[in-house]
């Protein structure tokens, strides 16, 4: 009996220095990055990596200063926000009318986009864009993340609207309700959670996502992920600077996502998998 | 209320119904079917230097087939593919099984799981960059400090597959996790109860029980990643844009950089449509698998 419990106390132990390990593994790169981050530069650089320094927020300084840091950022406010917005305007209403009707198709349609290499769409937009002058416009840009955005809300509402019990549609439908009456006053404030969920997964794919932006954007609308590449090819001995832009373009998602992370998974595999 | 009346509203509510999912369709229409056969007709078509197009036929589909560029692509592209799939669910369950012997996590543990796959990949890049760099970097650092020999890492034709698989692995290995974590949570725990009153071996009820059990799950997280894997960009846009040389040139930077480096559309769409097709087929082939492995 003793020795049962020593032998789980073992692998208990066991599982503890695994899981340590593990976090080490996968904390240890971005520590880094924000730590070169707050580097004084002959530091950034030095070799043997010194671990031990003086913070400071020059490399952030210097990064405002001799690039138009600020307004990318605005950029990828701005496509973002609306391409965003686009997905929940779109995606809501079909998410509930793919629930309510089991007609699956719209929602499959959009999942295309999740599978097909960008380029793909990226050509013939680069082409019909140019001909109605809209390269370099938000609107390009905007309307290109939007067909990143609208699959995630789609998918992650859907099991919420699934979830309604169909008995609360139907006694509203005896008193006359509208189907988008039913929408908008019953089953969006029941399903406000899984809103806000899909609203901030479609945020931090848009904000990461690089491929269009590097074709349909111009020096004005240029977004941050697209200006990243600029960084890294002025940067080549300011480490400090490029570790800077890494740190502050990662901040978003990463405290969005730490606000969801309970919902994220079954909203990640786009209800592949109940998380 | 009467029949008619009846069918009336039903009627009304199917109207409805399409009028709510008009703008999604009419918006993935418009924007990716529609692109989609567009691309498929510039396919055919040949795009000169000075922006002439005329029609090609099957040329650049000819053009393909004896492109030495096209060849080393697809061979890049399935190289990378293989080796960090295989990476990703062997650590991804074994970090699925850590986590699930831990039982209670924190909510910040979580947050601190996931960061890796939500920042951007661009960002991955950018960072490794720095601690993969040859001379400065902290990676070799700690190689030498172990006795082992330093690499070129990134800038070396060799190695660069392997290390853009491994960028891509500490990124998305977590991800694995968290679904193969669902799955484990998901799992009877009536089948454990009996495997131990038979006196199974730890190793024993993993090897014949878990795994089994949890193939579909892993099986769903692989069609998860082949989709992103075969479509590679980022990270290797960021690093190597496909050097040293072309060692890096998956096929999704090489057509990207035929359509908008050089201009060839035609050959790009061609190039496109093929990649597209093996994403597809790929999807296609695991879905079988999961149909197989199914209980």
């Amino acid at each position: 009996m003793t020795d049962a419990i020593t032998t789980d106390r073992w692998i208990r132990r066991l599982n503890l220095v695994q899981l340590v390990l593990a976090g080490v593994i996968i904390m240890a790169p971005t520590v880094w990055m924000v730590l070169s981050s707050f580097k004084p530069s002959f530091e950034v650089t030095a070799y043997p990596p010194t671990l031990i320094f003086t913070p400071t927020l020059d490399n952030y300084v210097e990064l405002t200063k001799t690039t138009p840091f600020l307004s990318y950022a605005l950029n990828s406010l701005i496509v973002t926000v609306g391409s965003t917005a686009l997905g929940l305007l779109f995606g809501i209403p079909a998410a509930f009318a793919v629930s309510w009707t089991r007609i699956s198709w719209p929602a499959i349609l959009t999942l295309a986009a999740r599978m097909a290499p960008g380029t793909l769409f990226l050509l013939p937009w680069y082409v019909m864009f140019r001909q109605v002058g809209l390269i370099g416009s938000y609107t390009a840009l905007i309307l290109s993340h939007a067909v990143i955005t609208l699959p995630i809300v789609i998918w992650v509402l859907l099991p919420s609207f699934d979830g309604i019990p169909r008995s609360v549609f139907e006694a509203a439908q005896v008193d006359g309700c509208s189907v988008t009456r039913i929408l908008w006053r019953i089953a969006l404030p029941l399903v406000a959670s899984g809103v806000a969920v899909s609203a901030i997964l479609a945020f931090v794919f848009s904000w990461n996502y690089f491929l269009f932006a590097l074709v349909l954007s111009n020096g004005e609308t240029k977004t941050l992920i697209a200006a990243a590449f600029n960084f890294i090819g002025e940067g080549s001995t300011q480490w400090g600077a490029l570790m800077a832009a890494a740190s502050l373009i990662a901040l978003p998602p990463l405290v969005l996502a730490a606000l969801v992370q309970r919902w994220l998974v079954s909203g990640l595999t786009l209800g592949a998998v109940k998380g | 209320m009467s029949d008619t009346a009846a069918t009336l509203t039903q009627d009304r509510q199917k109207l409805e119904m399409s009028a709510l999912s008009a703008p999604a369709v009419i918006f993935t229409v418009g924007m990716i079917a529609f692109p989609v056969v567009y691309t498929i007709w510039l396919g055919f078509q040949n795009f000169s230097s000075t922006g002439k197009q005329s029609f090609a036929g099957l040329a650049n589909y000819s053009k393909l087939v004896s492109d030495v560029e096209f060849w080393h692509g697809l061979w890049v592209t399935i190289a990378l593919y293989v080796l960090s799939l295989v990476l990703q669910l062997v650590f991804g369950v074994w970090l699925a099984l850590v986590l699930f012997h831990a039982k209670r996590l924190p909510g910040i543990v979580r947050s601190l799981f996931i960061s890796p796959f939500m920042m951007p990949p661009v960002v991955a890049g950018m960072m490794w960059l720095v601690i993969l760099d040859p001379s400065l970097g902290a990676a070799n650092y700690i190689l030498q400090s172990l006795g082992l020999p330093p690499s070129d890492w990134l800038a070396s034709p060799t190695w660069v597959i392997p290390t853009v698989a491994l960028i891509d692995s500490w990124q998305w290995t977590p991800y694995v996790a968290l679904i193969v974590l669902g799955g484990l949570q998901s799992l009877p725990s009536s089948v454990y109860e009996a495997a131990q009153i038979d006196g199974a071996s730890a190793f024993k009820t993993f090897q014949r029980i878990t795994l089994p059990l949890l193939l579909p799950t892993i099986v769903t997280a692989a069609i998860l990643r082949s989709v992103d894997l075969l479509r590679f960009f980022d990270i290797i846009y960021i690093t190597t844009q496909g050097g040293p040389g072309n060692a890096s040139n998956t096929l999704n930077i090489y057509g990207f950089r035929v359509g908008f480096e050089f201009f060839n559309i035609g050959y790009a769409s061609a190039l496109m449509l093929t990649l597209t097709a093996i994403v597809f087929g790929a999807v296609l082939a695991f879905n079988r698998l999961r149909g197989a492995v199914a209980w």
